[in-house]
């Protein structure tokens, strides 16, 4: 019998990996003899479908069983579908996960899905506690940028946005929509930094027209997004896609504002 | 590999701060300016971000990517549309982790409309909506989120009638 641990490393004391398929190697290990091989991750991390090798890999090797921290859905239907079954929850070494995998006792490996009554719950411990790291990295992550787009909120507000604005928007709110739409384009990120740019512009003058237009082209038009949305898609797709979400964009910051002045005058 | 992320997430923040260095060492007034304004700027942001890590939170611990897979339609129904939109707007993270995904649904027959749809509702952040409102109100958070909703389903039908595979 076999099973799979997605690890860091190639020895036993390497930690798993949070993801299965995410990480540089997988350990094919026999849980009784502690016999094991170590499978390289061809790809990187960076390209799209590199857990599909680690899934292709355990189904040629025939292994019973994935150890992981977490499986992807789309991982874990192929899997199944080829009788591996799956069990999550797992941290630690390797070594460490094989002991606790073993501790279950096989004939109960077969009908577990994961790690039992420690994991379980929305409101177990571990769950939250997963859930504040989840949160408090997806804040650490936005917050540099966001810091740095305030920062230079304030310059530009001082030194020369006076001049900005009243060169690029010239009130007409079909012009300013357009505008708006433009430099939404061309910007990414996290799209609260298009709330931060579109209230200061706002501040200074600028009609709610373009505002409006910036915030929805940041998020629905990707011009720095365009080459991995085309791998992912195509290049008709993204083309298609960006081309109508900026014509929108416009027709959006239109509606959205000629409804606020018809309800609330 | 932690030195690279730092690296690419400071290297903005940074620059800024050169920027500051460089023009206080030629207009030191206006810069405490531009920086006593910044400080305002963020000083009104920190509630909303706090609101916005409470938000995150309670998405991460309600709402996972299997959830969100399951909801994804696969044809191009009224409930395959629906469900996409919900799912796009529940969904979390950058997206070039959900590129490599909605590919792999792709392969297994998930419509290039729905995947327009599922972008385009992606704009609508609801850990973000109280800074949205702290700026603009909620009647223009509301009506605009409308919209956006609207013109992404319509940028599916777009994809639909020309980009068919």
């Amino acid at each position: 019998m076999k099973i799979a641990i997605s690890a860091d490393g190639c020895e036993l004391t390497s930690k798993v990996a949070h993801r299965f398929g995410h990480s540089r190697y997988l350990i094919i290990i026999d849980p009784q003899t502690l016999s094991f091989e170590a499978v390289e991750n061809q790809s990187s991390e960076a390209q799209s479908g590199v857990g599909i090798q680690f899934v292709a890999t355990a189904i040629e090797r025939k292994v019973t069983g994935v150890l992981a921290g977490y499986c992807s859905p789309t991982a874990e239907s192929y899997l199944s579908a080829n009788n591996i079954e799956v069990l999550t929850g797992y941290r630690g070494t390797v070594e460490e996960a094989v002991k606790k995998f073993r501790e279950i006792s096989l004939p109960d490996f077969l009908y577990q899905k994961s790690l039992p009554v420690e994991t379980k719950g929305i409101f177990h411990k571990k769950a939250v506690l997963d859930a504040l790291k989840s949160s408090g990295n997806q804040l650490l992550n936005m917050l540099p940028i966001i810091l740095g787009v305030v920062f230079l909120i304030g310059l530009v507000n001082t030194f020369f946005l006076k001049e900005f604005t009243s060169s690029i928007f010239q009130g007409n709110y079909a012009l300013d929509s357009l505008m708006g739409a433009c430099l939404g384009s061309i910007f990414a990120g996290n799209p609260i930094n298009s709330y931060l740019i579109g209230n200061e512009l706002q501040e200074y003058g600028v009609s709610l027209f373009a505002v409006t237009a910036l915030i929805v082209s940041w998020v629905n038009v990707g011009i720095i997004q365009l080459p991995a949305e085309t791998a992912a898609f195509g290049l008709k797709f993204a083309l298609i896609r960006n081309i109508a979400s900026f014509c929108l964009s416009i027709v959006i910051a239109i509606c959205t504002v000629f409804t606020l002045i018809f309800f609330m005058g | 590999m932690f030195k690279k992320y730092l690296t690419k997430k400071l290297f903005f923040p940074v620059t800024i701060l050169v920027i500051y260095g460089i023009t206080f060492a030629v207009v030191p007034d206006k810069t405490l300016t531009a920086f006593k304004s910044s400080m305002k700027i963020f000083q009104n942001l920190i509630f909303p971000l706090c609101f916005i890590f409470i938000l995150m939170l309670a998405l991460n611990l309600f709402i996972k990517p299997k959830h969100i897979i399951k909801y994804i339609g696969r044809g191009m129904s009224v409930r395959g549309v629906i469900f996409t939109t919900i799912a796009g707007i529940i969904s979390m993270g950058p997206i070039y982790a959900w590129y490599a995904l909605l590919k792999e649904l792709k392969e297994k027959g998930f419509e290039n409309s729905l995947a327009a749809v599922f972008l385009g509702t992606r704009a609508i952040k609801p850990f973000l909506l109280p800074v949205m409102i702290s700026y603009f109100g909620w009647i223009y958070t509301l009506t605009l989120s409308i919209y956006m909703i609207l013109g992404a389903l319509a940028v599916g039908f777009c994809i639909a009638v020309t980009a068919k595979e």
